[in-house]
């Protein structure tokens, strides 16, 4: 039993994990334009903004429109893979990071984009410093997306099926459990999602904290 | 050589006012010109657009006769370096305070030793030497002032724009700031300086500019201005 609860965090740390960072590539940059230009974020923050609590299995749903075999995505085979969890997710935390990234970078854009600007720098040198004085809150951001994506059960059940050794992950391992009637397990599960929760809230206090600094 | 700003007109996005209304002034390159104003009048504003950071929503921002804004992003980075803002409240980048004083050489491209030895010798100079390796963010308000002046002086721009430059300094450091700023104008640099401080006013300027309301209610001399003021 211990190590298929080991296999399982494993996995599901490395799905969420790599879920962030896929939505890190698109939703970093994203932010990094909406917070130049006011236009932009006037009407797309809001949007972003609305769908942040966007609801689990409404993603699943979707994904698995277009990725089951009769969908447009089916050719690519990768309903109930650990990608088309990755990929849900990935999609699930995007307006969160997005939102959140922005608020960083927006602030970043207006204190060090202005300094930057009057020290000569061109326009690649103001994103390089935007970017690395934002760091510390990107981080922030990119923590809280994966802790959204490790506590999510609606796409991880749909699109990747809890399969054992396979897809399964904490969320859709703990329902399994639960519907049948193994509670022992569900909690060992649940006590372990909870911990790593407390965890990056713990690193996020200690991340605004230096971002204070 | 000169910034002349011509009818500026500026609104911040989302307020109905007008910060600064039909604005007209030349800057020049040797003198000193200290806008004063009670807060709200847009001293700032008006130093953030003629330093080439806020675009005007009217009016044009002319430099050595060229119009800054019609210009390509090449020939603004160009236009850009050739002038530093320096904030009211000092803008420090994570690292040491000689790195931020070498910050703006590495922009253009400086080699980074030649760049803090460049930093190295500014601190050497204005005998703050003890400042070089103090990581920013442990510097005290005086001190960060201080080091974000020597990061504008470290590429002798041929405009300073200062917001509030003494506010956050002791007796000793507003006189070492102040005598660094007429040497700057002695080089030949000009400077353009937001203050509420009449005194130092009286001690730099060529010229007072009195902004009320977003308009210029009167230019002159300093004896000249306050003695309207009075």
């Amino acid at each position: 039993m211990l190590s298929e609860v080991l296999e399982i965090t494993i996995r599901s740390i490395t799905v969420s994990g790599a879920a962030t960072l896929l939505a890190s590539l698109w939703g970093i940059p994203i932010a990094y334009s909406i917070s130049r230009s006011q236009r932009l974020s006037t009407i797309l923050m809001p949007v972003f903004e609305a769908i942040v609590g966007l609801p689990t299995v409404l993603v699943g749903l979707i994904l698995y429109i277009l990725l089951s075999s009769r969908g447009p995505l089916g050719v690519l085979k990768l309903l109930y893979t650990p990608y088309a969890i990755i990929i849900g997710q990935a999609i699930l935390v995007t307006p969160l990071l997005v939102s959140t990234s922005f608020r960083v970078l927006y602030h970043a854009q207006e204190v060090y984009g202005e300094l930057a600007l009057t020290l000569g720098a061109t326009d690649r040198q103001v994103m390089h410093l935007v970017l690395i004085e934002s760091f510390p809150g990107l981080l922030v951001s990119m923590i809280m997306s994966f802790s959204r994506a490790l506590g999510e059960l609606g796409v991880a059940l749909m699109v990747g099926g809890n399969i054992r050794g396979y897809t399964r992950v904490i969320t859709t391992a703990i329902a399994l459990e639960v519907s049948r009637g193994e509670f022992e397990l569900a909690l060992i599960l649940g006590a372990i999602l909870v911990a790593f929760l407390i965890a990056f809230s713990l690193s996020l206090r200690v991340l605004r904290r230096m971002q204070a600094i | 050589m000169s910034i002349k700003l011509e009818n500026i007109w500026f609104r911040y996005p989302r307020s109905e006012r007008w910060t600064l209304e039909g604005i007209s002034i030349t800057f020049r390159e040797g003198e000193i010109s200290v806008i004063i104003g009670p807060n709200g009048s847009g001293k700032t504003t008006l130093l953030k657009i003629a330093s080439l950071l806020y675009k005007p929503s009217k009016g044009s921002v002319k430099l050595w006769g060229r119009d800054f804004w019609t210009l390509d992003k090449a020939e603004r980075i160009s236009f850009r370096r050739r002038l530093v803002y320096i904030h009211e409240k000092p803008i420090l980048l994570k690292g040491t305070a000689l790195y931020n004083i070498a910050y703006p050489l590495l922009l253009r491209g400086f080699p980074r030793d030649d760049a803090l030895e460049l930093g190295r010798r500014l601190l050497e100079k204005f005998d703050i030497s003890s400042l070089a390796d103090k990581p920013a963010s442990t510097l005290s308000a005086g001190e960060a002032q201080l080091t974000s002046i020597l990061r504008a002086v470290a590429v002798n721009p041929r405009f300073l724009f200062l917001d509030e430059p003494l506010a956050h300094l002791d007796l000793k450091k507003r006189s070492l700031v102040t005598s660094m700023m007429k040497e700057l104008a002695k080089r030949g640099a000009g400077l353009v300086v937001a203050t509420h401080d009449y005194s130092l006013a009286y001690s730099i300027s060529d010229r007072v500019v009195l902004l009320e309301e977003g308009r210029i209610a009167a230019e002159g001399g300093v004896a000249e201005i306050f003695k309207r003021k009075a």
